[in-house]
């Protein structure tokens, strides 16, 4: 499915955190939304995958086999899930944790060093918001304005210094995506 | 009412709880954990009860009590929990109390994956437990329809005084989709029936159990047999999508059922007359949905379900009569169907039909 989002990488990234923010933002801002996680039974280390599919009409199954665009966090989520990405999709990768060489060429690779940049901001637990920065800027899927109130609601009871962390590596997520562009 | 993005299973346990259960009783198990999880914080904010039993038996039996009492009471489980409660879902059905119970359907046999899977619909249709008693076991395929119906399913389960099955495999539980929630449900009065229901007294003392003697016993069963007979006449319930003009309808339910629609919607744009008949009760089933199909139309019936052996196969063969042949597309064991797979599979298994 050309419009299915695949998220990849390990337990503990907010691989699933990504799916739930992204497919809130499109439901809030009047689009149909679904995300389906899945994982095993780890919590921490083991991989993690989720599925979300943004359309404008109601979304019939949310079975998707293949995507459109699969963003990979690390060497896990890639070596995985490769497969699931469509012909002509986008690869959209942490180049900091995604160290392996990347096979395919009848993708387009945009590979972000989203875990450098989060620690640059404040913590690498800001890698995911990154990474739906430049999700953002490259697909226009969601506003940038859409996606910070979905960021917003999620750490409404956390300090200002969190709330500014995170809309600050969706700033520089995007920045990035920009410039890879 | 707004939609809110909400995930399978915590959408039933809200709904649950809007549609007036006060007493839960349940025990974790993957992929269904959600549901008690929900309802230990929710339950307590509207007077009800939320129990972590020790087991399976001791939930399924805490939800005996309660029942007897009147409370609107539920557990929840997956297919290997489902087994553990049989013994107290024959003495439910054998008390006459009505309940409410959910398995969220994972990969078997045996222990089997914590990954989705619809391989008990053999177990909640046909084998809930001993002494040959049946419960309307209900199949939703979306969360919007799981919602709708956990709503409805006590008021259904205090009509026959039987307990009412919901069953949706982990994909359902899991996805999250938007969902409008009904609003919360007056509780009834409690039933006259129930055990402890001293507001009118005096009045004699009243027992709920299902050890009758064995005259009324199979006086019961009589009555019971006249309810199964009246709800396969009544209460049987399916969708048809796409059906009248189809030469080939797959037969699915659940998550099956939407990968089923999505193969629908491509293939119909190659020209493939392609359509579905979805149970929503599982039992009773939908024979009608079967018999009356045009059979010099139809060519072929598509049995699509996550469980090999297909489990439905049986119960549409006896529909079907040899009317037309039965294809079947499986997966199992925790390795889901998907959209374009599927789509792919039931191409190919037409193009082999018509070769």
């Amino acid at each position: 499915m050309k419009n299915a989002i695949i998220f990849t990488g390990s337990g503990g990234q907010g691989v699933m955190s990504m799916g739930i923010m992204l497919a809130q933002s499109a439901v809030e801002s009047g689009r149909h939304a679904v995300y389906l996680p899945s994982y095993g039974a780890e919590q921490r280390g083991g991989s993690a995958k989720c599925i979300v599919i943004i359309d404008k009409d109601e979304i019939v199954s949310p079975m998707a086999g293949s995507g459109g665009v699969l963003v990979a966090m690390n060497n896990m989520g890639y070596e995985k899930f490769i497969n699931e990405l469509e012909p002509g999709g986008v690869l959209l990768y942490d180049s900091t944790l995604l160290t392996m060489p990347i096979e395919r060429d009848d993708i387009t690779k945009i590979g972000i060093p989203a875990d450098a940049l989060a620690l640059e901001v404040g913590s690498s637990k800001v890698a995911n918001v990154i990474i739906i920065g430049a999700l953002i800027a490259l697909t226009g899927i969601v506003t940038q304005e859409e996606f910070q109130h979905s960021l917003d609601k999620k750490f409404a009871s956390k300090s200002d210094a969190v709330r500014a962390m995170n809309a600050e590596a969706l700033k520089r997520g995007m920045a990035a995506a920009s410039q890879s562009k | 009412m707004a939609k809110v993005l909400m995930k399978g299973n915590e959408a039933v346990a809200e709904a649950a709880v809007r549609g007036g259960c006060r007493f839960f009783a349940g025990y974790p198990i993957t992929p269904q954990s959600e549901i008690p999880e929900y309802l230990s914080g929710r339950l307590p904010e509207v007077g009800g009860v939320f129990v972590q039993g020790e087991s399976e038996v001791a939930s399924i039996n805490m939800v005996y009590g309660a029942a007897s009492s009147g409370v609107r009471a539920m557990t929840g489980s997956s297919g290997l929990g489902i087994s553990l409660k049989a013994e107290g879902m024959s003495y439910l059905a054998g008390s006459h109390l009505p309940a409410v119970i959910v398995s969220v359907t994972r990969g078997g046999p045996g222990l089997g994956s914590i990954q989705p899977a619809q391989q008990d619909y053999l177990q909640v249709t046909k084998a809930l437990g001993h002494g040959g008693f049946k419960y309307i076991v209900e199949a939703p395929h979306t969360v919007q329809e799981a919602v709708d119906l956990v709503y409805d399913a006590f008021e259904l389960a205090e009509r026959d005084r039987n307990p009412v099955f919901v069953v949706y495999d982990g994909c359902l539980g899991s996805v999250m989709e938007e969902v409008e929630l009904p609003p919360m449900k007056e509780l009834p009065e409690r039933p006259d029936w129930a055990v402890g229901n001293f507001t009118d007294a005096p009045r004699a003392r009243r027992m709920v159990s299902s050890i009758p003697g064995e005259v009324m016993l199979e006086k019961q069963n009589i009555a019971s047999e006249k309810m199964y007979q009246r709800w396969a006449e009544e209460d049987a319930r399916w969708e048809e999508f796409v059906v009248d003009d189809a030469e080939y309808v797959c037969f699915a339910y659940g998550m099956s059922a939407r990968v089923c629609k999505y193969a629908i919607n491509e293939l119909r744009k190659e020209g493939i007359k392609l359509g579905l008949i979805r149970p929503i009760t599982l039992y009773p089933f939908p024979k009608k949905a079967l018999d009356n199909l045009d059979y010099n139309r139809v060519k072929a019936i598509i049995d699509v379900e996550m469980a090999i052996p297909c489990q439905m196969e049986d119960d549409i063969a006896l529909q079907v009569m040899g009317r037309a042949p039965i294809l079947k597309y499986a997966h199992s064991g925790g390795v889901t169907l998907k959209n374009e797979e599927t789509t792919a599979a039931i191409r190919a298994l037409i193009g082999g039909l018509n070769k």
